[in-house]
């Protein structure tokens, strides 16, 4: 997979949101999932921080898609429109769980491997992803959700801001300073090798 | 040279946010400073790859969520003939073609008539300990460890994980009796004139001298006493006036869902045929092929054992053993029955022997094993 499938799937979530709209598409629908649930409960997760709530959170969002498909031509950014409704839900969530807690940026905990990604992949990650692993894990957690969410769901600057209630300008600075960590983490786990 | 000025663009050009003047800019600060292009590129390259998804695990999380919504009134079907299997009756059978019940064969049907009358008195409390000042002894095992204890009057006590033994004060003068929620081991030092008694929730039983395993875990299905040596007396909470006498090698199963099923049905209508899963059975004890140890046991040799058990039972075996939650994804591996021996391997190597000879697939996350 590279940037450019990514790039497909923003298409192909508008194609499969018009099928499913317009045809009742159950196969859109359950490719629609296929796309969207593994971001939608990650995201959920790192606030909620219980696989089985951001699970319910994300399965809810999803049902809700299916209810209302004959709206659904309505929603522009569907993928962004999920992710903040999953941070409503997941802070909600919390609310319930303690009357006084109020979400807070930095309190979020980030899963670098997601669940839903193979094992037999992340097994044989070799040294060099490892050390960029590490360096990513490494990052304060709003760092870490801040590249995850440019890098992997290719949200816009202006979309992570809107979603995590930040500043473009600190997405624009935080973003730079994770890749120059990875990119230390690079140079650091290659010097190592040449003086093997 | 602003090297933090190059991360600045170079973060915008790899979100697709920079634009045209920002990328010459890039390609100026790149050439003034030649030594920072080959970790640009490559930080270019990680930037491109993305986690190859699972898709098995996509599809077992896909048929989570279509029985979810098939419950809240949404039922969905796809055009693929698989996802006709939500609540998986064909593979079900398929299953159970492959793995018949072979144990329904020593199965014997006693007493369920005469305790089935008596159900409507079923008591659910736990034996009353005296309010008065009677203090207690309590030992504990945690999930994942195990003990061996000594009770006063010289008995040996063996405890599984996840269990708790209490007895009174009173044990040293000779009420030798203890309570139990959990599995034990017991080797009773003899006293005829003074039986020892184990109290558990469901059944008592009664000892003159012998070695037996107990086990009465709130969240099993059954309760379950099995003699070694020497003869032992149980007695139903439900029927304490009958009682069950077992000889070595034999074990004693009281189905604790059937009594509870069959509660519920007394409490509306009478019974009917469905009824008519054994609530208490005699079978033998289990030994694994070319094994002189019973599974029974085993576990009081460091050995986590188990024969021709359903999948969702030796999961809360290993739940205890390991101190782990496990999860199914996918309902066909419920039904799946698994034979198993482990002594020294861990969590990791025990699953991946059980993959080995049935296919499942797991996940570890924290302390939670996702079974798909």
């Amino acid at each position: 997979m590279n940037a450019n499938s990514a790039q497909h799937t923003e298409g192909s979530i508008a194609e499969l949101q018009y099928q499913i709209a317009m045809y009742e598409d159950a196969s859109a629908y359950k490719s629609l999932f296929f796309i969207l649930f593994p971001s939608l409960q990650n995201f959920a997760f790192s606030i909620v921080k219980s696989r089985v709530l951001a699970e319910e959170i994300a399965s809810d969002l999803m049902l809700e898609v299916w209810e209302r498909r004959k709206k659904l031509m309505q929603i522009e950014h569907l993928k962004l429109y999920l992710l903040v409704s999953a941070k409503n839900a997941a802070v909600h969530q919390l609310k319930q769980e303690n009357k006084q807690a109020r979400f807070s940026i930095e309190d979020l905990q980030v899963e670098f491997v997601s669940e839903y990604s193979n094992p037999d992949q992340t097994a044989e990650l070799h040294e060099l992803e490892n050390s960029i692993a590490a360096a990513v894990k490494a990052l304060p957690p709003s760092c870490q959700l801040i590249y995850k969410l440019a890098k992997e769901e290719r949200l816009r600057y202006k979309e992570i801001a809107q979603l995590l209630d930040l500043s473009v300008k600190t997405i624009d600075n935080q973003l730079a300073i994770a890749l120059k960590k990875i990119a230390t983490a690079i140079q650091s786990g290659r010097s190592e090798k040449n003086i093997r | 040279m602003n090297n933090d000025r190059i991360w600045i663009l170079q973060a915008r050009k790899l979100s697709g946010e920079a634009s045209a003047t920002e990328l010459k800019e890039l390609d100026h600060l790149l050439l003034l400073s030649p030594e920072a292009q080959p970790i640009i590129t490559e930080v270019s390259i990680h930037w491109k790859e993305l986690p190859a998804v699972d898709a098995d695990f996509m599809e077992a999380t896909w048929l989570a969520h279509a029985s979810r919504m098939q419950q809240k009134g949404h039922p969905i079907q796809t055009d693929e003939p698989e996802l006709n299997t939500d609540n998986y009756p064909l593979e079900g059978s398929v299953i159970s073609h492959k793995f018949p019940l072979k144990k329904i064969g020593f199965v014997l049907f006693l007493a369920a008539a005469i305790i089935s009358v008596v159900l409507l008195l079923l008591p659910t409390q736990q034996k009353p300990i005296a309010a008065s000042a009677l203090a207690q002894t309590e030992v504990i095992t945690p999930k994942g460890s195990r003990t061996k204890i000594q009770l006063p009057d010289g008995s040996d006590v063996w405890l599984n994980a996840g269990t708790q033994l209490k007895y009174n004060k009173d044990f040293e003068n000779g009420n030798r009796e203890v309570y139990l929620s959990g599995e034990a081991f017991f080797d009773v030092v003899r006293n005829p004139a003074k039986p020892f008694v184990i109290h558990t929730s469901s059944m008592d039983v009664k000892v003159l001298g012998t070695q037996f395993n107990v086990k009465a875990y709130e969240e099993d299905l059954t309760t379950e006493t099995s003699l070694i040596k020497g003869s032992v007396a149980v007695y139903l909470n439900v029927a304490p006036e009958k009682e069950y006498l077992l000889k070595p090698n034999q074990k004693l199963i009281l189905n604790n869902n059937a009594l509870a099923n069959q509660q519920l049905m007394a409490d509306k209508q009478p019974l009917s045929k469905m009824d008519l899963s054994p609530v208490v059975s005699i079978q033998a004890l289990t030994y694994a092929e070319a094994s002189e140890t019973d599974v029974e046991s085993s576990w009081t040799k460091n050995i986590l054992s188990f024969e021709d058990e359903l999948f969702p039972d030796v999961a809360r075996k290993m739940e205890r053993w390991y101190n782990v939650e496990i999860q199914f994804r996918n309902k066909k591996w419920e039904q799946q029955y698994l034979s198993g021996s482990f002594e020294k391997e861990n969590l990791t190597q025990a699953l991946k022997a059980l993959q080995y000879s049935t296919g499942f697939k797991y996940k570890i996350s924290g302390k939670t094993i996702l079974i798909y």
